[in-house]
């Protein structure tokens, strides 16, 4: 097993290392300063700040910095639109609150998508699968944008005019915060999450119903009905066993976008996560906490691939021998 | 278990109000102004390195400059840490400052004991000379460049030396100096009322070093608090104000008399003891907040003008009424336009067939229908690069014969005069314009709206920073830009046109007259007055005539409060502005 995840590692690295390279090759093509600096800035101004943050030298040279900051996670460059901030500062501090809508997001969507998928597999043909697939399509065919729209309107403002006192907040508020970590959530962050899980729930939904539906045909599950098992031993004993590698490629697709945020649920409820973060930091041509977070992503990205290889092998040893 | 769950539920809220509603009760006496930056707030909180708006909200709490614009007349400046105006000696070449000697640094660790000191005139050479120094990014450097005697921006790998003298800066005692320029330049008193020459104490920076811009220790009115980039920044009373009152009420004109805003004539300033600025990006939340009365004040987005306002009359709803809230429609010293290279060999030149090309597409181009589309009609269009309030700026917004478009036959009669009957002959021209949802709708508007006289566009959607390249290498045969004036005079438009600021500087047509920079020359050295506006019109009118751009469009920006907001005239002029502000708690 150790093998397998080395041999796993060491296939990754290289990819990486190029990842890395054609990122910064991208953010290079178009001069970062020139953006930065925007209209009438003098020649003195561009050469000034190429120097102040390492672009005068060779790109090389700007590669290895790059490498060895991922390495050593020292991410102490200034931020350049932030200036009293480094990288790291800036990073940091915005993972948790996008954590704290995306793990449980994830966590709720895939639980009862896997249970509504399991019901419509069951039931597939019948009126309940039906029903349930036209809500979920529904789903899948409006916006993200018009479900946050609706939600932050009917979910925070319209209700607490109704109800006379704040449930959900428009935005998150520092100020308005208790102490009370279960009560903030509550407050700040339970609003997005259900907009987030209603959403990927139309997707989810279907495409667990598909994976169920075919596993409902294999061979095994005849047998195991044959043996006399019930319905409910034969769907979470061994259907969902079966399963497994699907759902597992699934939810850790979803990975590194957990820690990336729900960048437009954050902007919407000013939730300072990281996609709130990556967005300011790109629309105000912060070139230095962009590439560390694309940097930061695509090592994200790479990890979350060997830990669904090593899941796979876990789930199904014979993906080890292959 | 369905009540169980309930309980649990609304346990959970009583325990987390219980706190919040204490400490409302502790702080019921404290009068605070929640406002919002529509935007995640400032990059700095350091004068000389910030440039943005938001940059500017933030500093002008904190920090003050010489000269303020006047609060009750937006057009005029005055005196804020000096004890009176300039005075002007040598024609203007020269100018005695004296400071007034109640003002105190606020109280930081950076001075000794922790208590502020007197402002004295080092401190405004010093912050002067910081906009010099190439470690502070030169980003205001254009504000100073050329315009003081012996303030220069040291050879490149040459650190700035602040104990070195500055020939200009004539110190005649702690509260008195004078400022020699390198011409008489009345602009230098426009440029004293920016944010970015505001005084800041030695110590501070040195103290604080690179994390200065996060620790700001001014003059202003308030204090910093607290700042959480991209979500809050707080500010308190500062307790060592000096003393200075709310603009006397003859200073008022008898409209703003009537809304009440000489009520609080002599009021000690600040009046508000906190301001708490919310970082809102998106439109929705910002609206909605404060409908909620969770924010004092709102400039209107567009988008949201139809639920206040009537778009037909553009006045308040019934509903808005109803609910007390108050508005202040501001004209932006605006200019948006569409450019041509006057270098380009196919649009440029100042021939009479060149300038018949450029006519022709002027009258072409529909700015109403622009307005109506992107901006729901709120913007004003004007002839000639002297946005709406200013000196010089025409008449009902119209200068006689300007080519202001839809005039089909007219275009197509020109068009023809050029040499290009229904656009026979003419290459595509290559339009630039940087890329985003809007500006590539907007594309799509005016190359209809050329084709219909036989003009094509070959539209090209580029980054910004491509597009400030080809503009300052003079390959944007046609490009699309806005310019927002820094103060309200002018001189800071006409300078566009002026030819010793061609490309790569902010004369982005290139456009080159010899006479025009001979009134601008003339124009700049002087005092505001009937000569100086004078001058303006014929350089307003030989801009016109030559046809370097086709515009312009002002924006007109809708400022909403709540009506418990005391003393509001929201500006973007300025953003010292919240000094002034006062909270009605009975109507709330």
């Amino acid at each position: 097993m150790w093998s397998y995840v080395a041999r796993r590692v060491l296939y990754n690295i290289p990819i990486y290392l190029v990842i890395v390279m054609v990122v910064m090759v991208m953010l290079r093509i178009n001069d970062p300063v020139t953006a930065y600096l925007s209209k009438n800035a003098t020649e003195a101004e561009r050469s000034l700040k190429e120097a102040e943050f390492g672009l005068d030298q060779p790109f090389m040279v700007q590669y290895l910095d790059m490498l060895k900051s991922i390495v050593t996670f020292d991410f102490s460059t200034k931020s350049w639109y932030q200036e009293t901030n480094t990288v790291g500062e800036i990073i940091t501090p915005s993972i948790l609150p996008s954590l704290k809508i995306t793990l449980p997001s994830l966590a709720l969507s895939t639980f009862i998508s896997i249970v509504v998928g399991l019901i419509a597999a069951v039931n597939r043909g019948r009126l309940i699968d039906r029903g349930l697939m036209f809500v979920a399509v529904v789903g899948m065919s409006i916006s993200f944008l018009v479900f946050i729209i609706l939600g932050q309107y009917f979910g925070a403002y319209w209700l607490n005019g109704k109800v006379g006192t704040e449930i959900f907040a428009i935005r998150y508020d520092a100020d308005r915060m208790t102490g009370f970590f279960v009560a903030d959530w509550i407050k700040f962050y339970l609003l997005p999450v259900m907009i987030s899980v209603v959403v990927s729930m139309g997707y989810d939904t279907r495409f667990y119903r598909t994976v169920i539906v075919e596993q409902t045909n294999a061979d095994y599950i005849r047998t195991a009905k044959a043996k006399g098992c019930s319905q409910r031993r034969v769907m979470f004993r061994h259907l969902l066993r079966n399963a497994m590698i699907p759902i597992i490629t699934r939810v850790m697709i979803t990975m590194p976008f957990l820690i990336v945020g729900s960048l437009l649920l954050e902007v919407y409820f000013s939730i300072p996560g990281m996609g709130k973060t990556l967005l300011t930091h790109m629309t105000n041509k912060d070139f230095a906490v962009t590439q560390a977070i694309v940097a930061i992503l695509a090592a994200l990205f790479i990890l979350s691939n060997i830990l669904t290889d090593v899941l796979y092998a876990i789930v199904d040893p014979r993906v080890r021998l292959a | 278990m369905l009540k169980r769950a309930l309980f649990g539920f609304v346990a959970l809220f009583t325990i987390g109000a219980a706190p919040a509603a204490t400490l409302a009760a502790v702080a019921q006496d404290e009068k605070v102004i929640p406002a919002v930056m529509p935007t995640d707030g400032p990059r700095t909180l350091d004068p000389v390195r910030g440039s943005t708006t938001y940059d500017n909200m933030g500093c002008a709490q904190v920090y003050e400059t010489l000269l303020q614009v006047s609060y009750y007349d937006n057009q005029r400046f005055e005196p804020q840490l000096l004890a009176e105006l300039p005075t002007r000696l040598e024609d203007g070449k020269r100018y005695r400052f004296r400071l007034r000697d109640d003002v105190y640094f606020q109280n930081d660790e950076c001075f000794p004991g922790g208590k502020g000191r007197k402002l004295t005139t080092d401190d405004v050479f010093y912050s002067w000379k910081r906009i010099a120094d190439p470690a502070n990014g030169l980003k205001n450097w254009w504000l100073l460049e050329d315009a003081i005697v012996g303030l220069e921006v040291p050879a490149e790998g040459v650190g700035f030396d602040y104990d070195a003298p500055v020939a200009g800066f004539v110190k005649i005692s702690d509260t008195e100096f004078e400022v020699e320029l390198t011409r008489p330049v009345f602009r230098f008193l426009w440029v004293l009322t920016m944010f970015q020459t505001s005084v800041v104490p030695r110590e501070a920076v040195e103290h604080y070093g690179s994390d200065f811009g996060a620790h700001p220790v001014g003059t202003g009115p308030y204090v910093l608090d607290e700042w959480i980039p991209k979500q809050r920044l707080t500010f308190n009373r500062n307790p060592d104000y000096y003393e200075c009152y709310y603009p006397a009420a003859e200073l008022w004109s008898e409209e703003d008399r009537k809304k009440g805003l000489a009520d609080a004539a002599g009021q000690r300033l600040p009046i508000a003891d906190r301001i708490e600025f919310a970082m809102i990006i998106e439109e929705q939340p910002r609206f909605l907040e404060f409908k909620q009365g969770n924010l004092a004040w709102l400039e209107l987005p567009f988008t949201y003008f139809g639920e206040l306002f009537s778009p037909r009359t553009k006045r308040m709803n019934r509903e808005s009424r109803k609910a007390g809230y108050q508005y202040r429609s501001v004209l932006v010293l605006d200019m948006i336009f569409r450019a041509f290279n006057m270098e380009d060999p196919i649009v440029g030149g100042y021939t009479p067939d060149k300038i018949a090309l450029r006519k022709a597409m002027a009258y072409a181009i529909d700015h109403d229908e622009f307005n109506e589309v992107f901006y729901k009609g709120l913007c004003v269009q004007y002839d000639g690069p002297i946005p709406p309030t200013l000196d010089g700026h025409p008449e009902n917004h119209r200068v006689e014969g300007a080519p202001r478009g839809p005039d089909l036959p007219k275009a197509r009669a020109l068009l023809a005069e050029a040499g290009y009957p229904n656009g026979e002959g003419l290459p595509a021209i290559r339009f630039y314009t940087n890329s985003s949802s809007v500006n590539a709708k907007m594309m799509d508007l005016l190359r209809r709206q050329l084709g219909e006289i036989g003009v094509k566009l070959d539209a090209q959607m580029v980054d910004f920073s491509q597009l400030i390249e080809l503009t300052n290498k003079k390959q944007a045969p046609m490009f699309s830009f806005a310019w927002l004036s820094d103060y309200p005079d002018a001189e800071n438009n006409l300078a566009l046109f002026y030819s010793k600021n061609v490309s790569p500087g902010s004369n982005h047509w290139n456009y080159s007259r010899p006479e025009f920079d001979e009134l601008y020359e003339r124009a700049i050295v002087l005092e505001p007055g009937e000569e100086r506006t004078a001058l303006y019109v014929q350089m307003r009118d030989m801009v016109i005539a030559d046809v370097p751009m086709v515009g312009s469009l002002a924006r007109n920006r809708y400022y909403v409060w709540q009506p418990w907001l005391m003393n509001a005239r929201p500006t973007p002029r300025f953003w010292s502005w919240f000094k002034f502000l006062d909270v009605d708690e009975s109507k709330r």
